[in-house]
């Protein structure tokens, strides 16, 4: 009982942090920490809870973006409608690529994912009239009845009911039966299998589910910053958001939006640093990550807080941390699971 | 277990209500100058692809302009207090409109300049217009800046590819290259540079034998440039509307398939000093381009080029220039009007005629905010001929402004009406 008080008190603090978080930081920035955060823990939901490596997200993010746009620029509806239509969108082009590539996993399920981001990406350049080719879909409003949302700070709020449900409905996912079968899966798909779970027909339904919610991001992204471009649908967007999960922790939810948090402000620190090497630095964080944190910032810090139950104030932390879900895969097990 | 529901609620509501009460939003200054000083920021690229053709040398020529302004006017000028502030977009539309809002809204920016690649051209100009802010666009060469994308606040400024495609494509056909084999690459700039082309070249009476798309991005041309003696009329000129790593490769395959001892020659639709820099004048030969400036034209530009060269050991390419001159006129503007209030401002540069370093015969367009003034057919010189460091460009003739860009007509029936 103590322990399930103890996870509230957890949510409480990260519920103050997302209200808080656009007073912390520059509004526009709080809002791309929020979206990348959803895209992140969209990663996550197949990699590190089904063992699938998307490379492809950029995909739905993307596609959602121009949906998103599309819908608000024609239709002139609010702004939450225009992003769930870009969900849906998302959703709905997510189901013949995931069930052409479900069938395949580890290296092959992120090649095959990557090949079909690559094909929406070829598309979104040569379909100008719907997207403007690399000019990019611009000036998206963002409509709420009639309500001013033209100061990001504002909007950040208007938009976060929008990130939170889509990071709820995420952990629901995985802290659902549904959710145990696709860590079975993960696991040991053949015993799952032997066990009578339809492995595929699940793997598909996470990867649905996982692009809505990367739609979800991508067209509050488009919103947030008024167009969508190339640069949503590039492969380097799916990168980043691999990029995030292992920087944050694979498998654990949580750690995608701390990863999520440290790319979007490095990206906006160096911006104004006068350094010439951005990609040095951020590769450079990476590799470290990486090399001293294997599972990830939060899976290392969720790691090392047991040992430290000696100390009486983090011992009831510890033992129901915030990053309690059950082992989080190393991520040489994924590549191993994926031979 | 109903309680810790509702102080689940409550906390963070009290923690955003007391928040809000502390302030937040934006705030606007009076008096004659908004925080007492004029802020010039350059946003651009300078880690990626165009960080040599703009990047850091742009923030060092808009400070030369800065300081040339406050040498020209002394006591009588406006403030002294100028600041120049910069940020790297990294070629991401989405961080270069982030980026704009805090410079305009936390930096205090009166005006942001130059701004590379469209789709983040095309993102500030709606920041711009949003907050009621200055923006000289140098380095994006999309026509939507002064089309449907145009407002009050944007002015474009250089080049755009209405004015590569004219005057490459008019004034070469004008002088003998009548028949024209055209490869682009595959995207909304290639594919625009090549209808662009087509319609100057026919319209100075030149035709088009074929063009064909190439993938992007691209390191093997051999099947065009192997077909392009084998068509039907022969073409005489190959122009290619490949830029910078695509283009480098598609110009040694073109000499390596000798194709211009084959009779024909070579037009690049978009070629800045910095691409010829990088593979040697030899490379480009002999190849025609249109150029919005350069630095060894005249003496005037000779001087100020050499100024630049003591604090930056590089030439300036067009973009340098352009975007000293852009940062200078806005200055002046600010001067005339004796505020650097928006509105004000645009008064001031709206219709304004001058004649700078790097703009002869300029105008700054109300209709449609296109800065208009004389650009150059260049033709690249072989090393023989190069006689220093940068000397790689021949002016083969001048196009007069008025020539040069979009007719305002033209503007208008893209989508600009701003008076």
């Amino acid at each position: 009982m103590r322990g399930h008080g103890m996870k509230r008190w957890g949510i409480l603090l990260g519920l103050v942090v997302a209200l808080a978080l656009p007073w912390l930081v520059y509004p526009p920035i709080a809002l791309d920490i929020a979206v990348w955060a959803l895209l992140a823990i969209s990663v996550d939901l197949l990699l590190g809870f089904t063992g699938l490596l998307s490379f492809g997200h950029a995909a739905f993010w993307g596609t959602a973006a121009y949906a998103t746009g599309l819908v608000a620029l024609h239709t002139g509806a609010p702004f939450p409608v225009a992003v769930i239509a870009g969900a849906v969108t998302a959703g709905l082009l997510a189901a013949p690529i995931g069930y052409l590539s479900v069938k395949r996993t580890g290296i092959y399920f992120a090649m095959v994912t990557l090949a079909f981001a690559q094909m929406v990406y070829f598309i979104a350049n040569q379909w100008r009239s719907l997207t403007g080719g690399e000019n990019g879909l611009q000036g998206i409003p963002r409509d709420l009845f009639g309500v001013d949302l033209s100061d990001p700070f504002y909007f950040y709020y208007a938009a976060l009911p929008l990130v939170l449900l889509g990071v709820f409905a995420a952990w629901r996912i995985v802290r659902s039966p549904f959710g145990r079968v696709l860590v079975a899966i993960r696991d040991n798909p053949a015993r799952a299998r032997a066990l009578g779970y339809p492995v595929e027909r699940y793997k598909l339904l996470v990867f649905v589910l996982s692009a809505t919610l990367a739609g979800l991001a991508g067209g509050l992204h488009a919103v947030g910053h008024g167009f969508a471009s190339m640069d949503d649908v590039h492969w380097t967007t799916s990168g980043q958001a691999v990029l995030m999960v292992v920087l944050g922790g694979i498998g654990t939810l949580w750690g995608s939006v701390i990863g999520a948090a440290l790319v979007v402000q490095l990206e906006d620190v160096l911006a104004t640093a006068g350094f010439d090497g951005t990609g040095i630095v951020t590769g450079a964080v990476f590799v470290l990550v990486v090399l001293l944190f294997r599972r990830g910032i939060w899976g290392t810090a969720a790691m090392w807080l047991p040992r430290a139950r000696r100390l009486p104030a983090l011992s009831r932390l510890a033992r129901r941390g915030p990053g309690a879900t059950p082992s989080a895969p190393a991520p040489e097990a994924l590549v191993k699971k994926g031979a | 277990m109903r309680r810790t529901h509702i102080a689940a609620l409550a906390v963070p509501l009290t923690v955003s209500l007391a928040l809000t009460a502390c302030g937040g939003g934006p705030t606007s200054a009076g008096g004659k100058l908004s925080g007492n000083k004029i802020v010039l920021a350059v946003l651009n690229d300078q880690s990626g692809v165009y960080a040599d053709v703009s990047g850091k040398n742009s923030v060092e020529a808009v400070k030369m302009a800065v300081e040339d302004f406050k040498a020209k006017y002394g006591a009588k000028a406006v403030t002294k207090d100028i600041e120049v502030v910069s940020a790297d977009h990294q070629n991401k539309p989405d961080v270069a409109n982030s980026k704009a809002q805090e410079l305009y809204d936390r930096q205090g920016a009166d005006a942001i300049f130059d701004v590379p690649t469209s789709s983040a051209a095309l993102a500030v100009a709606t920041v711009a217009a949003q907050k009621k802010k200055l923006y000289f666009n140098i380095t994006g060469a999309t026509t939507d800046l002064t089309g449907k994308s145009c407002n009050k606040y944007t002015y474009h400024y250089a080049y755009d590819s209405y004015m590569l495609a004219h005057g490459t494509g008019t004034t070469v056909t004008e002088q003998g290259g009548k028949n024209w084999y055209i490869v682009y690459p595959d995207y909304a700039f290639g594919q625009d540079m090549q209808k662009q082309f087509g319609t100057a070249i026919t319209a100075a009476g030149g035709s088009v034998a074929a063009k064909d798309p190439t993938p992007f991005p691209n390191d093997n041309f051999s099947t065009f440039l192997l077909k392009a003696p084998n068509l039907n009329p022969k073409p005489d000129v190959l122009g290619a509307m490949q830029a910078g790593g695509d283009l480098i490769n598609l110009v040694k395959q073109y000499n390596e398939f000798k194709l211009r001892d084959k009779g024909i020659k070579l037009s690049v639709g978009l070629m800045f000093i910095t691409d010829i820099h990088s593979l040697g004048p030899d490379a480009f030969a002999g190849t025609d381009f249109t150029d919005a400036w350069y630095w060894n034209m005249d003496q005037r530009a000779r001087a100020w080029a050499d100024k630049f060269y003591q604090r930056t050991h590089v030439r300036p390419s067009f973009a340098n220039a352009a975007n000293y001159s852009a940062a200078m006129q806005y200055l002046e503007a600010v001067q005339r009007a004796g505020t650097d209030a928006s509105d004000a401002v645009t008064k001031q540069l709206d219709g304004h005629s001058f004649d700078d370093v790097f703009a002869r015969n300029a105008k700054i367009r109300g209709e449609d905010h296109r800065v208009i003034h004389d650009v150059y057919l260049a033709e690249v010189k072989p090393s023989s001929e190069v006689k220093e460091d940068w000397d790689y460009e021949k002016i083969l003739k001048t196009i007069p402004a008025d020539q040069a860009f979009r007719p305002v007509a033209d503007s208008a029936a893209a989508g600009c009406h701003l008076g």
